[in-house]
């Protein structure tokens, strides 16, 4: 049962990690959140994650970029990006990125946990 | 002319003046339309018939001056006539008495002359009088008789008696001739100066006569041209309100107006579908913006509520308290963005209407009262009395008080101040209320920045961004204007420039928007 994936997730709004880490820990993988792209992307660089979750619009570093820095470092991590508005050229942006999924606002952990049982599977675990 | 309302085209008799195709009969065109013609063609004709009937003037009393001359002419020969047919009797009055000779000869020449005298009579009277002519007739008279009794004499020494006499009625004759004479002359020279002098006296008088009557017409046309200039100038400002009747007549000016007036409506019209897409872009951009804001709280509630759902039965009474508290608390934050948003929207049904601004700011302050005792903040209101009242939906200007009050809170440490003062603006009508605080100040580099929609420096769960471009955004409705000044570790100070009602018209004139 115990997948132990790695996975980051970046929002600045605190409430979205604060919530999503035990949402997520649930299903025995290791979570770190964070609000700040950078000290994320700063994290990343010790430490390889296997799935990031990043929200796209942020004030300093936004979640395209975070996307493109994530998979230059690590082309296997699924990167799934949270919108918060579904406007299609964003998404479609990301996924040309290649972002793995994406996910609108507001949406409930389970629908996360979907998206990412899915990246597992991928990732073969 | 007559007007039916409804009716159009109007029909006038002048083709100038139909109508050219409006289509409609407008309220504010009735006073223009309904004006006695008196167009500037009709009135430059007149200015030339006026000048015309001068000249014409003029023209006749020079032919008949002229004739005139040419009869004093005609009489002076005459006259020279009468002159030498006396002469010529005189002399042979003297040849007579000489050497008796010639004595028919001269009654000849005496009756030519009172033939002459016969003739011209009627003029020899008016020129010389009535008692001349008598006398000049009498003379010839006596003259004549003495020479006839001279002619009956029958020696010499007779004849020389009489000759003293027939001297005195002579001479007298011939200087009266003679007068006679050199007076019609002198008139006739008198006329032909006169006639001569006459075209200058015209000249001049036609000059005059064309200055005034030009100078009165160009006023007259200035003033109108100058009046539409003022029309220009006030449809360029916005002044969207029709073209009165300022004259008792009507002219190709009133057609002017007439066109103004329908310029004016279509601007109008077409400046309200500018308003209303620019409201409608305006309302576009902050619906995409609203619905990213209102996003981040819904998401967080979702989450919250979602995980909160899942765990329920397990999770510890603290931690789902703390869950339902932030339900909450975004739900607040949720509450926030969607009054915003209706504060914005609410901007097309604004209530102008005068009010005391000291009474408003008041007001203003009350409300916040709570926020500055909790931030420990020293908020001081030093205004001048008898403030001018000033104009707005009051509600929106309290709103503008606030925010202002409220950022000047959120920037403030504790013990910092705030003050709100009014001062005199360089602008005629209006009035400036400044927010002022001791604060940090806000950076260079963001200042340009903080009348956007959505701009804000506060953390997500603070600031929404739209406080100061809703506020700018009512201001500049009524007319204002709101400034900023800011050093960074000096403060910062907002002035609301707003219109006061000192000038009636302006609250009345003030299109609602
Ligand atoms: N008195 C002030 N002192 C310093 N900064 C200010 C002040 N007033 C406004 N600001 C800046 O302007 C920004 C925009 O203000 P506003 O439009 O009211 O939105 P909000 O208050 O929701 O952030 C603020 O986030 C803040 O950075
Ligand atoms: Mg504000």
């Amino acid at each position: 049962m115990k997948r132990n994936l790695r996975i980051m997730v970046i929002d600045d709004e605190n409430i979205v990690g604060k919530r999503l880490k035990p949402a997520l820990e649930k299903e025995g993988d290791i979570v770190e959140t964070f609000t700040d792209a950078r000290n994320a992307l700063e994290r990343f660089s010790e430490q390889q994650f296997d799935i990031v979750v990043s929200d796209i619009r942020m004030d300093d570093i936004d979640g395209l970029e975070v996307l493109e820095q994530v998979l230059a470092r690590s082309e296997k991590t699924k990167v799934i990006i949270i919108t918060g508005y579904a406007t299609v050229e964003v998404a479609q942006e990301a996924l040309v990125k290649g972002a793995f999924d994406f996910i609108a606002k507001p949406f409930k952990p389970n629908d996360l946990r979907t998206i990412i049982e899915k990246a597992a599977k991928e990732l073969g675990r | 002319m007559n007007i039916t309302s409804g009716e159009a085209p109007i029909q006038t008799d002048d083709p100038q003046f139909s109508h050219h195709g409006l289509g409609e009969e407008y309220v504010e065109d009735i006073a223009l339309k309904s004006r006695p013609i008196i167009s500037i063609r009709f009135r430059l004709f007149l200015a030339f018939l006026v000048i015309f009937a001068f000249s014409m003037i003029v023209a006749l009393w020079s032919i008949y001056a002229l004739s005139e001359i040419q009869v004093k002419i005609r009489f002076l020969e005459a006259a020279g006539n009468y002159l030498t047919e006396i002469q010529q009797a005189r002399r042979f009055e003297k040849n007579f008495l000489l050497y008796g000779t010639n004595l028919e000869d001269s009654l000849e020449h005496l009756r030519t002359a009172e033939s002459i005298l016969q003739k011209n009579k009627d003029t020899i009277e008016k020129i010389l009088g009535r008692n001349s002519i008598q006398g000049m007739s009498l003379q010839l008279n006596n003259y004549h008789k003495v020479l006839e009794k001279v002619g009956e004499a029958g020696d010499t020494e007779e004849r020389n008696r009489y000759e003293p006499e027939l001297r005195e009625y002579g001479g007298q004759l011939v200087s009266d001739a003679t007068n006679f004479v050199v007076k019609e002359r002198e008139a006739v020279e008198d006329a032909l100066s006169l006639s001569r002098r006459v075209p200058f006296y015209f000249l001049g008088i036609l000059m005059v006569l064309i200055i005034v009557i030009t100078s009165f017409l160009v006023k007259n046309i200035l003033s109108t041209l100058n009046r539409f200039l003022e029309y220009t100038n006030r449809i360029g400002e916005g002044d969207f309100s029709p073209i009165l009747p300022k004259r008792k007549y009507r002219d190709e000016f009133s057609q002017l107006g007439l066109a103004f007036n329908h310029m004016i409506r279509e601007l109008d019209k077409r400046h309200k579908i500018l308003i209303e897409s620019h409201k409608l872009r305006a309302v576009g951009t902050l619906v995409a913006g609203v619905a990213h804001e209102l996003n981040n709280p819904l998401n967080n509630t979702m989450l919250t509520a979602g995980l909160l759902e899942e765990d329920f039965e397990r999770l510890p009474d603290e931690e789902k308290l703390d869950m339902v508290q932030d339900i909450i608390k975004e739900t607040e934050r949720s509450k926030v963005i969607v009054r915003n948003l209706l504060d914005f929207a609410r901007a097309s049904d604004y209530k102008i209407i005068a009010m005391d601004l000291e009474n408003l700011l008041e007001g203003s302050i009350r409300l916040v009262h709570n926020r500055v005792k909790l931030a420990k903040i020293e908020l001081q209101m030093k205004l001048t009395p008898d403030l001018p009242p000033v104009h707005g939906d009051e509600q929106a200007l309290q709103q503008v008080f606030i925010n202002l009050i409220l950022n000047a809170v959120d920037a403030l440490p504790p013990r910092g101040k705030i003050t709100v003062t009014d001062s005199k603006s360089s602008q005629a009508g209006f009035i400036e209320i400044k927010v002022s605080d001791n604060g940090p100040g806000i950076p260079e580099h963001i200042l340009p920045r903080i009348f956007d929609p959505f701009f804000t420096t506060k953390v997500k769960e603070k600031g929404t961004g739209l406080g100061l471009s809703v506020s700018q955004g009512f201001v500049r409705r009524l007319g204002g204007n709101i400034t900023v000044e800011s050093r960074v570790g000096g403060g910062t100070t907002f002035t609301v420039l707003l219109p006061t009602t000192e000038v009636p018209s302006s609250v009345s004139a003030a299109p609602s928007p």
